[in-house]
């Protein structure tokens, strides 16, 4: 039997390519995902390890929100402290430091801005045991107020050399630079990505708005002394609120931070390789189906001949375990390029991410092959089980299998699937808010498409049976409803990757509609300034320069950090108080805005709800450098989708909690008589040393936003592109078994005279019908799903519901093209059939 | 499109010319393995009458038949459809000869199964994308009690319908030459005589013109003449056939 599966695998050479390539696209994906996060994990952990090397001990101050650590928010300590560790016994040495935002300018003024990654400014070491890896490429360290180094990565970008001059934007302003030495990080050119500009001590101190302070305090043990012992030593030296770790310990909770969060990236990949993989399945249970039912004469054969019902399926599942195996094998050697691929993807939408090279974890290869051979087995134990049970005689006496009949039960199943769908999809769609019920609305489309597909692509058929037998549509859709199974399989594996597709539209075109719709709902500013880069901030020194401009009447900084409230983590922001009323509506429905000062609250109605709170209320709030404040509810206001957050605190109760000052926006009126352009001119002048600072006015604010949106739309349909490839390969695949199946129809057709082009029609036709049956069942699903999901979402800010009919109809359009070029294979193939051989009786 | 002449000659001494084959040869692969299956073969076919090709296995009667066909193409010669000479013409010429002007019968697999017996009957003019001739089309049908079959499926029919399916098929766009291939190869011999009556009467009353291969004499007595081949030559013919002569012929030539 194994020579026999050998050989049947081997003469069939192009199913089993399409076969093999089906499997392999969706465990590349798989094998992407890993291989992608596992480097970029390995990146990191190389760099923090590099980092801590020569440090045994980080003397930092205690962290009250177990998790804020994780996002580097920990208060600065007084710098005296560094004399109390330096007292310890068992200190060699010690050395504070201090890290926070500095952007550097390029040679014309821009700002050198990484992707995703934060612009950082720093002290420098002078211990050169505990600077770790950092180490000078060229020049020296930066020993005077007006001197600085950068990362090589930066250098190398901007051109800079050492001797330079060099612009950083602080948290307070501009300054220039000479630049004095280029760093590196080990062989890395920079610290993942991000850009590093590092001065003496005093002067990063200064710069970085921490005067007299220290972020942390690297300690090297004396000789003979583990990090363990010294941590401990230390730990019963240092003040209350202060806290001792191993190096070990820090570089591990910052690997374990960024972890985390390429956990949350992993998965987002992992479920894309899943849509693909789902695609895949698909794909190959319709092949195996279709091979099976078509060697029904051989299996028959080798029955009667003797062979066991045992041995037949044995033989078939061998024969899929081998494709798997193979597929699953290439699929993990794509999957290591399509890494890079999805690397170079992230990066043209910004989002850089470091790289070592690629990691191939013993768990990426199971998982890999795992998937491949599992997968392809069980798609092919079905209809090999159902082989086995064919009797011998009648399988040779029936020369082509009928799959048309479709169960009774299984149509009324499928239909009442499709029923509760609809229903739980509209009902989910009129409460709002409802992620669950939409999800379960979901899963029981596709079931109820999957279980209710033959029947639909069979009514699909009729619809399409027009026109002469012969000629028109009539002898494709009719070809279509022999197999509606088929026909629906090859469908469905379309639509999988389509539903997702135009779901995602959906939510997408409703949260753009949402930002024009917050945007005229609440908002008076005449101006919206942000920072050009997501993971940058605007100085609060823009909000001072603004205040001073005659042509600008109020100024509103809004300030954003992440505090636990009840136990969940919420958005809290800080925002001037003065001018709130000035600069946006925020729809006050309980309570009065002149209540609003230093120790309350502004509270958004639907936090109110959640917490059971009013006006007068107390609602505490765990800041992760402070700890717990109280603060009475002033006011209860509703739009808080215009702010994004539901808690607002006065700029002075802000800053008392979180220490970076940045602001997240500044949002600017004019004074009266002045336009808008004149306004703007102004403004963009007078920030002429702000690089950094994007100004916009309302309806550019908008687009921009609108722009990201649009730009997460294109990354995913990207991703997605891969499942519908493979749903493409799906099409292919079937088309070319049943050109197989029906040479001797075809042929017929040649002979009693169809031209080639006749019968290239027909297959294309085919092609064209069952892509149109997945797209439209796909873009159903999806569309209804989508506007589910975006009801469901009004709590994230979507509250506007935007359904793009025109993407939708590209999408339809593209999948009837997606059609005939699937067909343009297998129709010529079919269109080359030899008459002579197809009618001849064999 | 010309259809034969409805001013019949005698049967098989007419002076118009249905199909003919002149030098015609066949052979398969090259040097030392090359196989002549059709060996400068001359013959041709009357109009208006019903001829059988017979001949021992191996001896080329459905080789020529395929090439005088468009279905295959001769390796030197000619054959003629009326006047058109069929070795000039393209792949594509020669799909709309067999479409618009031959009509064919298989042993078996004659019609698509997924079009009804109506619509496998009007597939050749589906494609061209004819109008059906309905008193002509009532005229086949009746002549092969089809009536009330029109509307079945391939596989709801029964060997002999399909095959009369299959007649009424080659009829439909009343061709210069239906030809057969076995077309009772499949059949039992009562439901085989029936077939063979209706492709007499398609000679006497519809007035066509019908070549067919077998090696049945049963079946070559239905003809008006049998031409005889053996190693690819064209080697005896009888005018009137019977069954006894077609059997005598047979033996003779080891058949």
């Amino acid at each position: 039997m194994l020579r026999y599966s050998l050989r049947s695998l081997l003469a069939h050479k192009l199913r089993l390519v399409l076969t093999v390539a089906a499997v392999t696209v969706g465990v590349a994906f798989v094998s992407a995902s890993f291989v992608l996060s596992d480097t970029m994990g390995k990146a990191f952990d190389e760099l923090f390890a590099g980092l801590a090397k020569g440090t045994d001990v980080v003397v930092r101050a205690e962290s009250i929100d177990a998790n804020a650590t994780a996002r580097g928010q920990v208060r600065p300590l007084d710098e005296d402290i560094v004399d109390t560790v330096r007292k310890v016994s068992g200190v060699a040495a010690a050395e504070g430091s201090v890290t926070g935002f500095a952007l550097i300018l390029d040679k014309d003024g821009q700002p050198i801005q990484p992707g995703g990654a934060p612009t950082l400014g720093s002290s420098t070491s002078t211990d050169s045991d505990l600077s770790g890896n950092f180490s000078l490429r060229s020049g020296q360290v930066p020993a005077a107020p007006d001197e600085m180094a950068v990362d090589a990565a930066s250098a190398a970008k901007a051109g800079y050399k050492v001797g330079d001059r060099a612009a950083v934007i602080f948290e307070d302003g501009t300054e220039e630079f000479t630049i004095t030495g280029i760093v590196g990080f080990g062989d890395t050119d920079s610290l993942a990505g991000a850009t590093l500009a590092s001065f003496e001590t005093a002067t990063a101190q200064k710069l970085l708005g921490k005067a007299g302070k220290f972020d942390q305090i690297d300690v090297r043990a004396a000789d003979g002394i583990s990090a363990v012992d010294l941590r401990d030593e230390l730990a019963q030296a240092l003040p209350a609120g202060t806290e001792a770790l191993t190096a070990d310990q820090v570089s591990g909770e910052s690997a374990q931070a960024i972890r985390d969060g390429l956990g949350i990236f992993t998965n987002v990949l992992l479920t894309f390789a899943g849509v693909s993989l789902l695609v895949g399945s698909f794909v190959i249970w319709n092949t195996f189906n279709v091979l099976v039912a078509q060697r029904r004469r051989e299996v028959a054969l080798l029955r009667a001949v003797g062979a066991k019902g045992g041995q037949v399926l044995g033989g078939i599942i061998l024969e899929a375990g081998l494709i798997g195996l193979v597929s699953a094998g290439l699929g993990l050697a794509a999957g290591v390029g399509l890494a890079g691929g999805i690397r170079s993807l992230l990066a043209a939408v910004g989002i850089e991410v470091p790289t070592t090279a690629a990691v191939v974890e013993p768990r990426t290869i199971v998982a890999a092959l795992l998937v491949g051979v599992v997968i392809t087995v069980v798609a092919a134990v079905v209809p090999a089980v159902s082989a086995t049970r064919v009797a011998p005689m009648e399988a040779l006496r029936t020369a082509t299998p009928a799959d048309g009949s479709i169960g009774r039960s299984r149509s009324t199943v499928g239909i009442l699937l499709l029923a509760a769908s609809a229903a739980a999809l509209a009902t989910a769609a009129l409460l709002k808010d409802q992620l669950v019920l939409t999800g379960l609305g979901a899963l029981a489309g596709f079931a109820g498409l999957v279980v209710a597909g033959p029947l639909l692509a069979r009514a699909m058929a009729g619809l399409a049976n027009r026109g002469r037998a012969g000629g028109g549509w009539s002898l494709a859709a009719r070809n279509i409803t022999r197999a509606p199974k088929r026909a629906a399989a090859t469908a469905l594996a379309l639509t999988i990757g389509l539903t997702v597709v135009c779901a995602v539209a959906v939510v997408a075109s409703s949260t753009k509609a949402s930002v024009t719709d917050l945007l005229s709902g609440g908002n008076r500013a005449d101006l919206i300034l942000q920072a050009a880069s997501p993971t940058g901030g605007v100085s609060p020194a823009v909000a001072r320069i603004l205040d001073q401009q005659a042509e600008v009447d109020a100024v509103l900084e809004l300030r954003f950090s992440q505090a636990t409230v009840a136990n969940k983590s919420a958005s809290i922001i800080g925002l001037t108080r003065d001018t709130v009323d000035h600069v946006m509506d925020l729809g006050i429905t309980a309570g009065s805005l002149a209540d609003f000062r230093n120790g309350s609250l502004l509270l958004s109605t639907k936090q109110a709800k959640q917490l059971d709170a009013g006006v007068g209320d107390t609602v505490t709030i765990t800041f992760p450098e402070t700890g717990e404040r109280s603060y009475e509810v002033a006011a209860l206001f509703e739009r808080d989708a215009l702010v994004g957050a539901g808690y607002l605190l006065t700029l002075d109760d802000y800053a008392g909690n979180v220490t970076s000052r940045m602001d997240a926006a500044v949002m600017v009126t004019a004074a009266s008589g002045v336009a808008a352009g004149k306004l703007q001119q102004q403004v963009d002048d007078a920030l002429a040393d702000f690089p950094n600072v994007q100004v916009s006015d309302p309806t550019e604010f908008a687009k921009s936003q609108q722009a990201s949106v649009d730009q997460m739309l294109g990354l995913v349909t990207a991703l997605l592109a891969l499942a519908v490839i493979v749903a493409v390969l799906g099409i292919i695949n079937t088309l070319v078994l049943s050109v197989v199946e029906r040479t001797r129809e075809l042929g017929l057709m040649r002979a009693v005279g169809a031209t080639r082009r006749q019968v290239r029609t027909v297959i294309r036709r085919e092609s064209v019908l069952m892509s149109l049956f997945g797209a439209i069942a796909g873009v159903l699903l999806g569309t209804g799903a989508g506007i589910a999901l975006a009801r469901a979402m009004n709590g994230e800010g979507i509250s506007s519901l935007d359904v793009p009919l025109a993407s939708l109809a590209v999408y339809v359009v593209v999948a009837a093209v997606i059609g005939v070029l699937a067909a343009i294979g297998p129709a010529r193939r079919a269109s080359r059939v030899d008459v002579l051989r197809a009618i001849t009786v064999d | 499109m010309t259809s034969t002449s409805v001013a019949k000659p005698p049967r098989g001494t007419g002076q118009s010319i249905a199909a003919r084959v002149e030098q015609a040869t066949k052979t398969y692969g090259s040097g030392d393995a090359a196989v002549v299956a059709l060996d400068a073969v001359t013959v041709d076919f009357a109009a208006g009458a019903f001829t059988a090709i017979m001949g021992p296995s191996g001896s080329g009667k459905s080789t020529l038949l395929h090439c005088m066909a468009g279905l295959d193409t001769l390796s030197s010669g000619q054959a003629f459809i009326g006047g058109t000479d069929i070795a000039s013409l393209s792949d594509k010429e020669l799909t709309l000869l067999r479409r618009d002007r031959l009509g064919f019968i298989f042993q078996a697999f004659n019609l698509l199964p997924v079009l009804t017996a109506r619509e496998n009957i009007t597939l050749p003019l589906d494609l061209a994308g004819r109008k059906v001739d309905g008193e002509w089309f009532e005229k086949v049908i009746a002549s092969l009690g089809l009536g009330e079959r029109l509307g079945h499926r391939p596989a709801q029919l029964s060997g002999g319908q399909q095959q009369r399916v299959a007649v009424a098929r080659a009829l439909a766009t009343k061709p210069e030459v239906v030809f057969g291939d076995e077309p009772t190869g499949a059949l039992d011999s009562r439901t085989g005589a029936e077939l063979l009556g209706f492709l007499r009467s398609a000679v006497d009353d519809l007035g066509q013109t019908v070549v067919m291969v077998t090696h049945d004499p049963v079946a070559a007595s239905y003809a008006d003449r049998v031409v005889f081949l053996a190693d690819g030559r064209v080697v005896d013919e009888l005018q009137a056939p019977t069954r006894d002569g077609v059997l005598e012929m047979m033996k003779r030539l080891g058949g």
